[in-house]
């Protein structure tokens, strides 16, 4: 069933593909630090794989390389056990901007690259990335589709250890989604957080935790193809149906939609004041994704 | 282009009263206290801020951000346009245009797949089809002025002329975008401004905008404003424009990547020195400023 070959350091691959009604791993394989774990799942076509590392989590310098391919009209559901915690680069001490290839060796790497074929989907519904104090952290996620593969991607970050009084404090956080359809560009998430540097010297020092409070966990969602329609239709009439009148104060979460490529996708992002609010506030606003996933895995995800 | 040639092309482009479409754009501002941010955030208590350091925080975060994102399409358009000027002043090279448009469109491809906020792409349009109008209708040369005897220069003149108006024409097909960094790469290349010049004065419009948008719904006055202009704009402005100055899109130059229709960006350079935004919070407010009950602003 699945075959687990050598593959380099970090480095995993998952190729599913359809038996009749059952979704088969053509390839399951991983190497340290990098662990994927498939349990029996009793739904036709839909194979599950939670991307685990060793440790549960990531620390200095750690790299994984995840190659991700969908086929034959089956869907793929990415989860992971927990947040994926990234340790501090260094004791004490915080990168620089990366100039240069060596640089960017010590950061915390993780690549994501998946391709799905026609008539496919691929959900990608992990915990949070938590990056803690002086954490240094990449993660570059691509998705090649089909142009009637669906996809679901959830990418969402908290402040730190709040038990530890973390908020913010990590040195830097690069994230980018790319979406392509048939080969065209057509999302680029990109966002980067990190700590200034130098600070300007004629203003009050500003710190990412200034720029990014009241909220500790902001949550980006794409959504796009046949398989999400539904979602997208729910998801923008709950939108448009919101009239803002002045508030007296920050609201405690916040959220917005905009609509990609004449509503064959949708990018909604959310910031809130912890990560379980998150977490009820798209269990709730995704409702109509629970069947196509199954209500046990989607109760599983959003902690229902 | 000397500096004095420099000196007066910047006087004419910071004239607030150029129909750019600037003055219906807040940049959020207007969905940011809307939304009750200019109120303390109740996590760091501390002492109350007045609206003039709430102002001056939103435009840091806002215009950092912006920086990230728009930088390496406005050097990477000013660049394209440079070379199809070097071109002209070559006297050769008959089919460059071509070859130049498609490589600006994919810059505006890349800008419109990187603004995944519905909000900061209607503005943007409006104000990047805006700049290009006033180049064409505003810039180039009335028939009144005497024709230079330079022939180069008269090529390069028509060149130039027929690069915005194609591009212009692109547009209205819907074949591409118009987004304002782009566009504004374009035109100030076009004019003869270094890139370096181009960068800065970009910014600096951009937080000259959010404080009018500010005067506008009466939050700041309009001295105050100034005040902000010389002593809080500018020293953010100097910092961006160094730190963004250098950013790129990784659009491959013209010999690497003779066929457009492979990714004609360098992923590396595209990831690593490319566009991003940096305040997740800015994206979220801007993108429902629609939602607003009452407003004054497009964006």
């Amino acid at each position: 069933m699945s075959v687990v070959e050598k593959v380099g350091a970090g480095k995993g691959r998952i190729h599913v593909r359809s038996d009749g009604h059952e979704a088969v791993f053509s390839e399951l394989s991983y190497s340290y630090p990098l662990k994927l774990l498939s349990p029996r799942l009793a739904r036709p076509n839909l194979a599950v794989v939670y991307v685990l590392t060793y440790g549960g989590g990531l620390v200095d310098g750690d790299s994984v390389d995840l190659e991700v391919n969908v086929n034959d009209r089956t869907s793929l559901a990415l989860l992971t056990q927990g947040t994926t915690k990234v340790f501090k680069a260094r004791p004490g001490q915080r990168y620089a901007r990366p100039t240069g290839q060596e640089q960017l060796r010590l950061e915390t790497s993780q690549r994501v690259t998946v391709v799905v074929g026609s008539g496919s989907t691929i959900f990608l519904l992990p915990d949070p990335v938590t990056c803690f104090r002086s954490a240094s952290y990449n993660q570059i996620q691509t998705f090649r589709l089909a142009s009637d593969a669906s996809a679901v991607l959830l990418d969402w970050i908290t402040s730190g250890r709040k038990s530890l009084g973390e908020d913010w404090v990590f040195s830097k956080y690069l994230s980018i989604n790319e979406l392509f359809i048939c080969g065209k560009r057509v999302a680029r998430d990109a966002v980067l957080l990190e700590e200034e540097d130098e600070s300007i010297k004629a203003l009050p020092f500003r710190s990412l935790a200034d720029r990014l409070n009241p909220y500790s966990c902001y949550a980006t969602l794409i959504l796009y193809g046949p398989q999400t329609t539904s979602t997208i239709e729910h998801l923008s009439v709950c939108f448009n149906a919101i009239t803002v009148f002045k508030h007296t104060s920050r609201p405690s979460t916040v959220w917005s939609l905009t609509i990609l490529d004449g509503g064959k996708g949708c990018v909604l992002r959310i910031a809130a004041r912890t990560a379980e609010d998150a977490r009820t506030w798209l269990g709730e606003a995704l409702l109509p994704l629970c069947e196509l996933i199954g209500e046990d895995m989607y109760n599983r995800t959003f902690g229902r | 282009m000397d500096s004095n040639d420099e000196a007066y092309i910047l006087l004419l482009l910071s004239d607030g009263n150029l129909p750019t479409g600037a003055f219906v754009a807040s940049a959020g501002l207007e969905s940011f206290v809307t939304h009750g941010f200019m109120t303390p955030s109740g996590v760091t208590p501390g002492r109350k801020k007045d609206k003039l350091e709430y102002t001056i925080e939103f435009i840091r975060d806002n215009l950092t951000s912006y920086a990230r994102t728009a930088s390496p399409f406005v050097s990477d358009a000013h660049v394209l346009v440079q070379e199809e000027v070097a071109l002209a002043a070559a006297s050769g090279f008959e089919g460059s245009m071509a070859d130049t448009m498609l490589r600006l469109q994919a810059l505006d491809g890349l800008y419109e797949a990187t603004t995944l906020n519905h909000v900061t792409r209607r503005a943007s349009k409006t104000q990047g089809v805006a700049l290009l109008s006033l180049y064409s209708k505003g810039f180039t040369k009335p028939s009144v002025v005497r024709r230079t005897e330079d022939a180069r220069e008269n090529d390069i003149d028509i060149r130039l002329g027929s690069l915005v108006d194609e591009f212009k024409v692109a547009i209205r097909r819907e074949e591409t975008h118009g987004h304002l960094p782009i566009c504004w790469g374009v035109l100030t290349a076009a004019l003869g401004l270094s890139i370096e010049r181009s960068q800065f004065l970009h910014l600096f419009l951009c937080a000259r905008g959010i404080l009018s948008a500010g005067v506008r719904m009466n939050i700041i006055g309009p001295y105050a404003a100034q005040q902000l202009l010389l002593h809080a704009v500018k020293p953010l402005v100097t910092e961006e424009a160094k730190r963004c100055g250098t950013l790129r899109t990784g659009l491959k130059r013209r010999s690497e990547n003779k066929d457009i229709d492979s990714d004609p960006f360098d992923g590396d350079i595209l990831t690593y020195n490319g566009p991003a935004s940096t305040w997740p919070l800015g994206e979220i407010l801007g993108a429902r400023h629609d939602l607003q009950h009452s407003r004054v602003f497009n964006s």
